[in-house]
């Protein structure tokens, strides 16, 4: 029983990351019909400024945040305005798509080039520690990324609820035309919720760096990981993303304890062919989101 | 004369290769109840569109406060008073009544005038008050269609485009709809509005003008057009008419 919390834990401590990843994949796709298939692209991107201004300039990864988050941000917005903002107003959304692979391809590739491909990671003094109740172990790192988790989908739960460029966004993810109308600049609302899907590319990439060890290639993987806990979550809510990631971590780790880790995928992607399959509207999903097909 | 808020010049737009008008021209009296009348397909929509800026016309002018709009997007109309009410509603119908009307109020001019706009909004739409944190999807027709224009008045506009305010209500729920239509003209605010009930349309209005087909075949008051034996033969129920 104890090996099966452990399990569970873990689980839970691996999917927080997948969280992180699908509620940005989650405000992207909402308002504009994008699958970024470069958000896990992104993720590794902020991991490796993470490892810099950790190896480099010596800053605790934690405290790594308060430049990363902003950074990520203006990246976000700077990539929108570079290269989704022609690509956003038109029809076939394929462009949009074959835009997010040729970025992910050519940021890999680059970063290939600038870090090489030798795996990185951030040891600090703190790394090893854990919390051990009834012989559970918890590593102090994981949870707090977990906590990260919990509080970035607060904030973004916040933002999309309480404010006025979030209530916008919100309005846009479910007619965008319909907030042109109302004066509303759709570019703008587009702009600012890519920028805080990659915002959130941010937060997972500190975390990234202080718990995996990483390389230029992982991108991809996590991009798909993240698709597949967006379609547990459902599309449109932050919670469910979370929810969503949480789950298929809990799924990998309970697959890989059962039947091995070269399960670990198998059981992901077969869990994903499921859900697509009988429930499109993801677990948590808004049913309403069906209807509309 | 009064003064003109807004004239339409040989307006023409075309979706492709199909032209949609075909120079038409108007003209909206500050303060008045303009009704755009005429069968399915003849343009009405289109009219009201590219004055909103959601279409650019191929030809013509449209002048607002004597100032041509030229290829102003519609962000730039609604902060000069032109706001649409569009067919269909299009209301955010996950969003709560009152966040729809906190959308309505986006541009800064009709952020400064929030809470005076709101409280016209509840006195025009009472229900709207009781509703406001209900979410919009969960409104009934014409509580909807009231959402739509409440919305639109939150904007602050001069002048109001309305598209098929009656779309889907009963005879008595469009009543309603209209006598709030002419209750938020009287507190000042300009009305174009598109319409199928042309004879409902035409008793509210002081002018109106009949399309079809992109251009307008007909122009006159209210009264007169309802006068007229071919708009009544037309549109009114009447058989054999030539329109």
């Amino acid at each position: 029983m104890t090996v099966l919390m452990q399990v569970v834990i873990n689980g839970i401590l691996l999917g927080s990351m997948y969280g992180i990843a699908a509620a940005g994949l989650s405000l992207i796709f909402g308002t504009m019909r994008i699958i970024f298939l470069a958000q896990g692209t992104m993720i590794v991107f902020f991991a490796y400024v993470t490892y810099w201004l950790f190896v480099k300039a010596g800053i605790d990864p934690y405290l790594c945040l308060l430049i990363v988050v902003p950074l990520a941000f203006l990246v976000g917005l700077g990539l929108f305005y570079s290269l989704f903002r022609k690509a956003v107003a038109l029809e076939d959304r394929n462009v949009t798509l074959l835009l997010a692979v040729g970025l992910m391809y050519l940021v890999d590739n680059a970063m290939l080039k600038v870090w090489s491909a030798t795996p990185r990671g951030v040891t600090i003094s703190y790394s090893d520690a854990m919390i051990v109740v009834r012989g559970i172990r918890v590593p102090w790192l994981r949870l707090a990324l977990l906590g990260l988790a919990f509080v970035s989908a607060l904030v973004v739960f916040w933002f999309l609820k309480r404010t006025r460029v979030g209530t916008a966004v919100r309005a846009a993810s479910e007619d965008i035309e319909a907030t042109k109308i109302q004066g509303i600049s759709a570019i703008w609302v587009c702009a600012i919720s890519f920028a805080v899907g990659i915002g959130l590319a941010g937060v997972a990439g500190v975390g990234m760096a202080t718990v995996f060890s990483f390389d230029y290639q992982f991108g991809f993987t996590f991009a798909i990981k993240a698709l597949v806990a967006l379609a547990l979550g459902g599309i449109g809510n932050v919670f469910g993303a979370l929810a969503g990631g949480l789950l298929l971590g809990i799924i990998e780790n309970l697959a890989a304890y059962y039947w091995g880790i070269a399960w670990i995928e198998v059981a992901s992607y077969g869990i994903f062919m499921l859900v697509l399959i009988f429930l499109p509207q993801g677990l948590f999903g808004r049913r309403a989101l069906v209807k509309k097909v | 004369m009064a003064n003109l808020l807004l004239e339409v010049k040989e307006l023409c737009v075309s979706y492709g290769d199909v032209r949609a008008l075909l120079g038409v021209s108007l003209e909206v009296e500050e303060g008045s109840i303009v009704a755009l009348v005429g069968s399915n397909g003849a343009g009405k929509s289109t009219l009201l569109k590219a004055v909103a800026g959601l279409l650019h016309p191929s030809g013509g002018q449209v002048l607002f406060m004597g100032l041509d709009l030229g290829n102003l997007n519609t962000k730039h109309r609604v902060d000069r008073g032109i706001v649409l009410v569009p067919e269909g509603r299009r209301l955010f119908q996950t969003l709560t009544v009152l966040e729809n009307l906190r959308l309505g109020a986006y541009i800064p001019k009709a952020r400064a005038n929030y809470d005076e706009s709101l409280e016209r909004v509840f006195g025009l739409f009472p229900v709207l008050k009781e509703r406001a944190n209900g979410k919009a999807g969960l409104l009934s027709g014409g509580e909807q269609q009231m959402l739509a224009i409440g919305r639109a008045v939150m904007a602050h506009p001069r002048l109001v485009l309305i598209d098929e305010a009656s779309l889907g209500l009963s005879p008595i729920l469009t009543r309603t709809i209209f006598e709030l239509i002419v209750a938020l003209n009287q507190q000042g605010t300009t009305v174009l509005m598109v319409e199928q009930n042309i004879h409902m349309a035409l008793k509210i209005c002081s002018r109106a003008y009949v399309m079809k087909t992109g251009h307008i075949v007909l122009s006159g008051t209210g009264e007169e057009l309802l006068a007229n034996v071919d708009v009544r033969k037309a549109y009114v129920g009447e058989r054999g008419s030539k329109l």
